[in-house]
């Protein structure tokens, strides 16, 4: 094997041989080898294991492990119940979500500024954030109750008249319900992405907008949108993802109901599989769920291209 | 010896009782004795998570392990859970658990995939049988076997009844405007018709102070009013001969009418009502009628009110004011129950037996319903006899009178192959019905729901369970 040397600093070094090159280059991938596999082992291998599930007939009420071929994912396309939570699921994503931007983004704009105690109401603010999902769900359960929740009392002041709405039974409030009690808890997060977005914005674009005498939806439109897009886009993606897996809110506000009127994607998928004992089934629901949520993340990446 | 003195001999052992111990001893003592073998061992046991398993972790529990040495180890689980537990650990063959507490409409699902274990043989060996005799008929009848075998001894006298206030009732101002508007007397109603006429009347002279009544409105309790009321005005959940689901006939549509109906003169709200939203409402005196479990007549009554494990439980307004009675139409759903059973993936199974007749048996159940914590309601003829369970507050043997009728005219929950299933869509259903939905639409689509799942399930498998369920003394009234 040939071997030269070469020298740095008046330092000789050895030219290592082939084999040591070749541990060389690879030495990156050695390292980050025994994350990798574990990363398979409890990453890929439960994922590959519900695959080949889904395509078997396991039930939890009897013995047969079959191989059923496409019959789960056929059942996907005749499961009404399926369909209607995914669109359950689509309406709370479709107005929670720019609620909840909106709304962070004027409480970020209000606290842009520098003032005293601003720390303070920002760590306020972001309370409900720090609070678990199942928690809130159960707090707004108690705040609408129509015998002992304040709500119904605010609202009966207000009107002058008693007012007792059946916020998780009547179906013209329930989603109302929901959205508040989500927005509640998720507006503070885009909040506080979106304060750090603004604070990052270039001033002196900002004042030579202002020197120009350019008005706020000019500056809005022109400079902070663009400025804090990609922040935006990162935001929404995290929160749409969080409400496509929508579970514990609803199941404290309305487990679903009434009837199965707010029955989400998550709450139908643990009905079947820990209620209804369809492990195969589920193990389907599951891949088309990831099918979906694939394509559109692929699809919004590439719409917001942030992907690159 | 001559043949004489050989006679007397026997004789008086005989009457002494020194030739028959084991004649002298109960099948708590049988267990006991049994069970010492194994000393030492540890078992496992399913119980209700809650208040239900105090009874294993603070009574049963140290108890036996006190008598036989034998430890147990109480496996808490949320109701909802507890099938899916017991199923994982049979499919795995894990042998996590040892006992078993099982609710009966699970039996057909459980039994019939080989996760219980027969107790015959060991009801047989260890001298059970006569006293499971003592166990009310209802839930004797009803609750315990499967395909002929022995799975589970009921131990839980789940029943509805009705409760309601004597002191409104009898009330001579309320008993006369009664009278003269409606022209019978003021008294616990003995159909659906009576209940809405006193309860109107009732919510008319006395709202917002004290409604009509209230019941529990979510999920899963109201379902079992439907199915009783279903059954009582002569509705059948299926066609015998093709399975197709009938409950949306006629009865159903009147039934869920209703129960609609009811909400109208009862607190505003009702429709979010839960256990515990029932049981404050009526404790603290706002209803003067309701339905519910036996634990409720207890608390009523004050009755254990000092225990730290009820201090969730609201301080009872009513008590000595609460009257028992049928529900109406007399036939009143078991609602639920327990039974214990042992797991057949166990590798303990006759320590986790023995631990089950002891906890069965007349002597240890008898303590065990008189528990004012744990739920356990009795179930047992001794029970309803009990003169120490009679006096445990002045109404107390009314009370046991009264769920001992409720327990032998009892109509059973219904119990198929994945009756969870039938379960959800019939809660699905009633949810809808509080939203306002079209009670007819709604009977159609559960019609639908409940066809969809005899047909998964195998159309001919799901007839079979429902004759051999359908011919039991409570599955429909005769």
């Amino acid at each position: 094997m040939m071997t030269f040397s070469l020298s740095f600093n008046g330092t000789e070094h050895r030219r290592p041989s082939r084999l040591g090159r070749v541990l060389e280059d690879r030495l990156p991938y050695l390292i980050v080898a025994p994350a990798i596999l574990v990363l398979l082992l409890v990453g890929l291998f439960p994922l590959i294991y519900s695959l080949i599930v889904s395509f078997q007939r396991i039930t939890m009420t009897d013995n047969d492990t079959s191989f059923a071929g496409l019959l789960n994912y056929a059942e996907l396309f005749r499961d009404t119940r399926l369909w209607a939570s995914l669109g359950h699921t689509a309406i709370i994503t479709a107005i929670a979500l720019p609620l909840e931007l909106l709304i962070g983004f004027l409480m970020a704009q209000l606290f842009i500024d520098r003032m005293p105690g601003r720390q303070l109401f920002v760590a306020l603010l972001v309370l409900p954030t720090v609070i678990s999902p199942i928690v809130a769900g159960a707090t707004w359960r108690l705040l609408f109750d129509v015998r002992f929740g304040p709500i119904g009392e605010i609202l009966s002041f207000f009107a002058g008249e008693p007012i007792r709405i059946l916020w998780t039974v009547n179906p013209a409030y329930v989603y109302p319900a929901i959205i508040i009690c989500e927005v509640w808890q998720w507006s503070p997060f885009m909040f506080l992405l979106l304060l750090a977005a603004l604070s990052n914005v270039d001033q002196s674009q900002l004042e030579a907008a202002e020197i120009d005498g350019a008005s706020y939806l000019r500056v809005l439109r022109a400079i902070i949108l663009p400025a804090i897009a990609p922040v935006i886009a990162v935001a929404c993606l995290i929160r749409g993802l969080d409400l496509v897996r929508i579970f514990d809110i609803i199941w404290a506000l309305t487990e679903g109901g009434p009837g199965s009127m707010t029955e989400t994607i998550s709450l139908y998928t643990y009905v079947q599989g820990f209620s209804q004992f369809e492990t195969s089934y589920t193990a389907a629901i599951s891949f088309l769920v990831i099918a979906l949520l694939t394509l559109i993340t692929t699809l919004v990446l590439k719409r917001m291209e942030i992907a690159r | 010896m001559k043949f004489r003195t050989l006679l007397g001999v026997a004789a008086i052992l005989a009457l002494t009782g020194v030739s028959a111990p084991a004649a002298d001893k109960d099948a708590a003592d049988i267990a006991v004795e049994a069970a010492k073998k194994y000393a030492g061992t540890t078992i496992s046991i399913v119980w209700e998570a809650g208040l239900q398993s105090l009874d294993p972790l603070n009574y049963s529990g140290p108890k036996w392990e006190k008598l036989t040495g034998i430890k147990v180890k109480v496996v808490e689980v949320p109701t909802d859970q507890m099938f899916t537990k017991i199923m994982q650990d049979f499919k795995s063959g894990a042998g996590a658990y040892d006992a078993l507490n099982v609710i009966p409409s699970w039996m057909p699902d459980l039994a019939g995939a080989g996760a219980l274990e027969p107790l015959d043989k060991y009801v047989d060996k260890f001298g059970y049988r006569d006293e499971l005799q003592d166990i009310a008929a209802a839930y004797r009848d009803n609750q315990m076997q499967y395909d002929g075998k022995i799975f589970g001894f009921p131990d839980d006298g789940d029943v509805m009844l009705l409760y309601y206030r004597k002191d409104i009732f009898e009330d001579p101002k309320m008993k006369e405007g009664f009278k003269a508007k409606f022209g019978y007397e003021l008294a616990p109603p003995k159909d659906w018709k009576q209940l809405d006429d006193i309860g109107q009347f009732i919510t008319d002279k006395m709202a917002p102070k004290v409604y009509g009544a209230g019941f529990f409105r979510t999920a899963p309790y109201p379902q079992y009013m439907f199915q009783e009321r279903f059954r009582m005005e002569g509705g059948k959940f299926f066609n015998a001969d093709t399975m197709k689901s009938t409950v949306n006939s006629d009865v159903g549509l009147k039934v869920f009418k209703q129960m609609l109906a009811e909400n109208k003169f009862m607190p505003p709200g009702v429709e979010q009502w839960n256990f515990v939203d029932n049981l404050a409402a009526f404790l603290q005196g706002t209803t003067a009628m309701t339905i519910s479990w036996p634990p409720y007549g207890r608390w009523a009554a004050g009755y254990g009110s000092g225990e730290e494990a009820l201090k969730w439980v609201p301080k009872s307004q009513v008590a000595g004011k609460v009257g028992y009675a049928l529900t109406p139409l007399g036939r009143p759903e078991l609602g639920v129950g327990f039974d214990l059973s042992v797991s057949a993936t166990s590798k303990n199974k006759e320590a986790a037996y023995l631990f089950i007749q002891w906890l069965n048996s007349k002597k240890t159940s008898l303590e065990r319903v008189q528990l004012p914590y744990t739920l356990r309601d009795p179930f047992r003829l001794s029970h309803y006899a009990s003169e120490k369970y009679r006096a445990l507050w002045p109404d107390a043997p009314a009370y046991l009178d009264t769920i001992k009728t409720s327990g032998e005219k009892g109509l059973l929950d219904l119990s198929l192959l994945q009756q969870d299933k039938y379960d959800e869509a019939m809660t699905k259903a009633i949810s809808s019905l509080w939203a306002g939905e079209d009670p007819k639409t709604i009977l159609d689509r559960m019609a639908q729901q409940f066809d969809a799942i005899t047909e998964k399930v195998g159309i001919e498998n799901q007839k079979a369970v429902y004759k051999v369920w359908a011919a039991k003394p409570g599955a429909y009234p005769q």
